[in-house]
């Protein structure tokens, strides 16, 4: 069962040396982290890896958490320096197209995107299916916004940029999504929407 | 200008100011295309909000705080050591080392012997200990003389150097 205490006073337990205190942060905001780590590097398993270097570069630095602004914001900053830093490493990674490993993975994902279409169809479907094809940045912007209760200036604390530039970046993303969407939907779109 | 979706989208979101929600109300209850996009916006939005966050592995938590655990052990012991320690083992050997100052100074039978100096050691009558006496002791003192002497001379050079700043 997770904790009832309030981010400030599990991060007061945490620096006086109760682990479990910091198991219980882990816990309270793994799925939105791990959410936004998906939404930057597309794949469950590579997600994982940058959501859980968020959570131990957090922990090493919670030192420096002045508490002048929410934790979470705090925490969704590191997730986006970090999974910026994991694209960039992973551009220079890139390798041959030749490559098999490519090739498996690029057919996995058609699979399972297959097996999905056939499986789920239902409207949250179509709406992350919409998300994933957005850029990074977009939908980390849309994400932040409507899932993790942050106002548009903790968004640009976040992002390290100014409230109005995320203002502009939101209506944008909104309509790159929608347009996705619709052009996924197609016939279903006018269901949808 | 700002297009009817971008006004809209600002209602949504509650931005702008009491007169512009006010415009933007009156529109969207007189002009019908603001209606239709309104609901359209609407529509969407709810769809957003309502969106699931993705569930990371059921180990999530266990593997970083196995992470975070592995980590701290694999610290330094230097980063490890409170500080408090460091300085209650220095405080500690420090008023030993002045106790034993102040009764080798004051087991002295001082004189005006001329070969005082020369004889200081000689004289120093220090609490005798069945198995640690003689010259082993006063290597000890002496040792902790030094000790004391040098840290001494590190804590006025630290403050010479900071009132120089």
């Amino acid at each position: 069962m997770q904790s009832k205490l309030t981010d400030i006073e599990l991060i007061e337990q945490t620096l006086a040396g109760n682990q479990s205190a910091y198991a219980d942060l882990v816990k309270r905001h793994q799925r939105f982290v791990f959410t936004l780590a998906l939404r930057f590097t597309k794949t469950r398993e590579d997600a994982e890896e940058v959501a859980q270097d968020c959570f131990i570069k957090a922990y090493r630095s919670l030192q420096s958490f002045g508490g002048n602004s929410k934790f979470t914001t705090w925490l969704y900053s590191i997730v986006y320096t970090t999974a910026m830093t994991f694209l960039r490493k992973k551009r220079l990674d890139t390798s041959s197209i030749d490559d098999e490993n490519n090739f498996i993975q690029v057919e996995n994902q058609n699979a399972a995107f297959e097996n999905n279409m056939a499986e789920n169809k239902s409207r949250s479907f179509y709406l992350n299916q919409a998300i994933e094809q957005l850029l990074p940045d977009d939908a980390m912007i849309i994400t932040l916004f409507y899932k993790g209760e942050q106002s548009l200036e903790e968004i640009a604390d976040a992002l390290g940029i100014e409230p109005n530039n995320v203002k502009v970046k939101l209506f944008r993303a909104r309509q790159r999504l929608k347009e996705k969407l619709e052009r996924n939907l197609k016939h279903e779109v006018n269901e949808l929407i | 200008m700002k297009n009817i979706e971008e006004e809209l989208w600002n209602y949504l979101d509650g931005l702008g100011s009491k007169q512009e929600r006010e415009h933007i109300s009156y529109l969207i209850a007189n002009d019908k295309t603001y209606q239709q996009k309104y609901e359209e916006l609407l529509s969407f939005n709810k769809e957003l909000e309502s969106m699931e966050l993705d569930v990371p592995p059921m180990a999530f938590t266990y593997n970083v705080m196995e992470t975070i655990r592995t980590e701290e052990a694999s610290k330094p012991l230097k980063a490890a050591i409170d500080n408090r320690i460091i300085k209650g083992i220095a405080t500690f050997f420090i008023v030993s080392i002045l106790v034993l100052v102040g009764i080798a100074l004051a087991n002295t039978h001082w004189s005006s012997n001329p070969e005082g100096i020369t004889n200081f050691v000689a004289n120093l009558h220090l609490p005798s200990f069945k198995s640690f006496n003689g010259p082993a002791l006063r290597g000890f003192v002496f040792f902790d003389i030094v000790l004391a002497l040098y840290l001494l001379d590190g804590y006025l050079r630290k403050r010479k150097t900071s009132e120089e700043m």
